[in-house]
């Protein structure tokens, strides 16, 4: 009961902050900003960018497939990106700290409308991000990336690996306009430097032909960004209720003790929880993202469709493990958690009288050979 | 077997290579004696779980769990067979862990393991289906379950090496219904979504897999 009435309070409080992590500058809403720590710390201009709305009419890009890569240097970056994005674990150890692999979130390898698509992010960067309070580019994104959600180290700025990603990005988004618009050849070229930039900017070479038709504020928000918002519960979400529907629907590829499945020394399915999975600085601990996805995107090829009531518990029930640490964690629990942890999620909470979750979580970056 | 797997590439120290060499140690003989439960099965099956094309499929490189399960779900009929249905019926109570773990032990040959992203641009459709799958369809690819080169692992089967004709009738039994049971009937969904030409041709590459 006590939980239950915690949950909901911060159900209520936190809802304004956490929507999305990306910020824009595009004046706000007099009621986006409600909280007074976002207005004192932030800039009244900037106010959080809420997750989309799914539309029943939406009309995504389409990129070109992957045989379409073209020949040459500027292809082998962008296949590069490709095959990091579906086997991250080739950067084990050197950059990854966890056993999950990009493509398990980014559903298609990055291509999936309301899979969060690379396509779709590359054109929202730069952006200020409320992480680390600062304007990102795309390669400080996809920095945050490795930290977080792989429990790793970043790349440096500018290394192949992120010069990589950012190519095969692009080449997914400016694939998909050139399509769209109908403008004929290969897509441009362009250099390391402007790759890792990401698309939201004014000095951004984008054809005429497609400019015309999208501003760059249209571009930032593509239909199909991100995870699309999924409706509040009926019902504050709950653990206990959680656990059933993943028992159900879940446990048959994430296994029972949520480690995933691991095949000829792959994680071929990921974990959802414990020293292999995200640490507690990752977007998907939050109650509401994981609900986000899970409801758009799970059981994998959507072959059943949870409620949304279903879509929160579990995403509840698998946020209330313990992980590896924030990345961001002082020394002090309860520091971390009222600095960085003011959204729906369990960081510095105890669930069902389980220890304080933060108190006890897993290392990062391990090396992949000291995870007991 | 996941968890030993773990703790041994945890403790050990290891890579992904040795692992997968030590796997494959695990599964090579010493000869094991065909226990009394098995025995009927051999016949159909071979002696070692080889499979005999279209009289049996491949036993060899299911997990046990799989193995056991299946048993389960023809005696439940969720899987339908008339010779199997029948011989199912001989393996009940302490005999379904026997035959599962004496057919999960045989071993299969050594194959090259393919990862996701080892190819990019796949001209081949049905390696392409299996490497990507076809998201305009929701069809994710075979391998995000069955694992690298299909090798399979819990209660995802080994498809690599397997019989066309038997992957194949289990693909058509899928669409037809006439063979459910798994969680969320996941592989019914998919299976519905194939055209006749993929399930002959993605039948056919698995198969190849050797």
């Amino acid at each position: 009961m006590k939980l239950l009435s915690l949950l909901t309070i911060g159900a209520l409080f936190s809802l304004p902050l956490q929507a999305d992590e990306l910020m824009t500058e595009v004046p706000a809403k007099p009621t986006a900003v409600k909280s007074s720590e976002s207005s004192t710390t932030l800039p009244d201009r900037q106010a959080a960018l809420p997750a989309l709305e799914k539309k029943a009419d939406a009309v995504y890009l389409q990129p070109a497939p992957l045989t379409a890569i073209p020949e040459g240097d500027f292809g082998d970056k962008v296949r590069l990106g490709y095959q990091l994005f579906v086997n991250t674990q080739q950067l084990r150890d050197k950059y990854v700290g966890n056993e999950l692999n990009c493509v398990n979130c980014h559903m298609n390898s990055g291509r999936q409308a309301n899979a969060s698509p690379l396509w779709a992010a590359y054109f929202a960067y730069p952006a200020y991000r409320k992480k680390n309070d600062k304007v990102n580019s795309f390669q400080e994104r996809i920095q945050g990336c490795f930290t977080y959600s792989m429990n790793g180290k970043a790349p440096a700025a500018n290394s192949p690996e992120l010069v990589a990603i950012s190519a095969y990005s692009y080449w997914l988004g400016m694939s998909g306009l050139m399509d769209q618009y109908k403008v004929a050849g290969p897509v441009p070229e362009l250099s390391d430097v402007e790759l890792v930039k990401g698309g939201k900017r004014d000095d951004f070479p984008m054809p005429a032909a497609i400019a015309k038709h999208l501003d760059i504020a249209a571009l930032s928000q593509l239909p199909g960004r991100g995870y699309p918002k999924t409706s509040q519960p009926e019902l504050a979400y709950s653990p206990e209720r959680g656990q059933v529907v993943y028992q159900t629907h879940c446990q048959v590829c994430h296994g029972e003790d949520g480690q995933g499945q691991v095949i000829a020394g792959v994680t071929a399915l990921p974990p959802l929880w414990g020293a292999q999975s995200y640490n507690w600085g990752a977007g998907m601990h939050r109650v509401n993202t994981a609900a986000d996805f899970i409801y758009e995107n799970m059981p994998l090829g959507k072959s059943v469709q949870l409620t949304v009531q279903q879509a929160w518990d579990v995403a509840a029930y698998l946020n209330s493990f313990d992980r590896p640490q924030d990345p961001r964690f002082n020394g002090d629990v309860s520091k971390t958690q009222a600095t960085y942890h003011k959204h729906q999620g369990y960081y510095g909470q105890s669930v069902a009288g389980k220890p304080v979750l933060g108190t006890a979580s897993y290392p990062v970056f391990p090396l992949k050979n000291n995870i007991k | 077997m996941k968890t030993s797997l773990y703790k041994f590439a945890a403790l050990a120290g290891i890579t992904m290579l040795t692992v997968m060499t030590a796997e494959a140690a695990e599964t090579t003989p010493p000869q094991l004696p065909v226990p009394a439960a098995a025995q009927l099965c051999t016949s159909c099956h071979g002696a070692q779980g080889q499979g005999i094309d279209i009289i049996g499929p491949r036993l060899a490189g299911l997990s046990a769990d799989y193995i056991s399960n299946q048993l389960a779900l023809f005696h439940a009929g969720k899987r339908q067979n008339p010779t199997m249905l029948a011989m199912a019926a001989t393996v009940q109570g302490e005999n379904i862990a026997v035959v599962a773990q004496y057919f999960s032990q045989q071993p299969v040959a050594d194959i090259q393991l393919q990862f996701r992203g080892d190819k990019v641009g796949i001209s081949d459709p049905f390696e392409t289906l299996a490497f990507q799958g076809d998201w305009s369809r929701t069809i994710p690819a075979c391998v995000s379950c069955h694992g690298p080169s299909a090798v399979g692992g819990g209660q995802f089967p080994r498809l690599a090496g397997q019989q066309a004709s038997y992957l194949k009738t289990q693909l058509l039994a899928w669409q037809e219904g006439s063979r459910t049971g798994d969680a969320d009937n996941m592989m019914g969904n998919i299976a519905l979504k194939l055209t006749a030409a993929e399930i002959d041709g993605l039948s056919q590459f698995f198969a190849n897999i050797k």
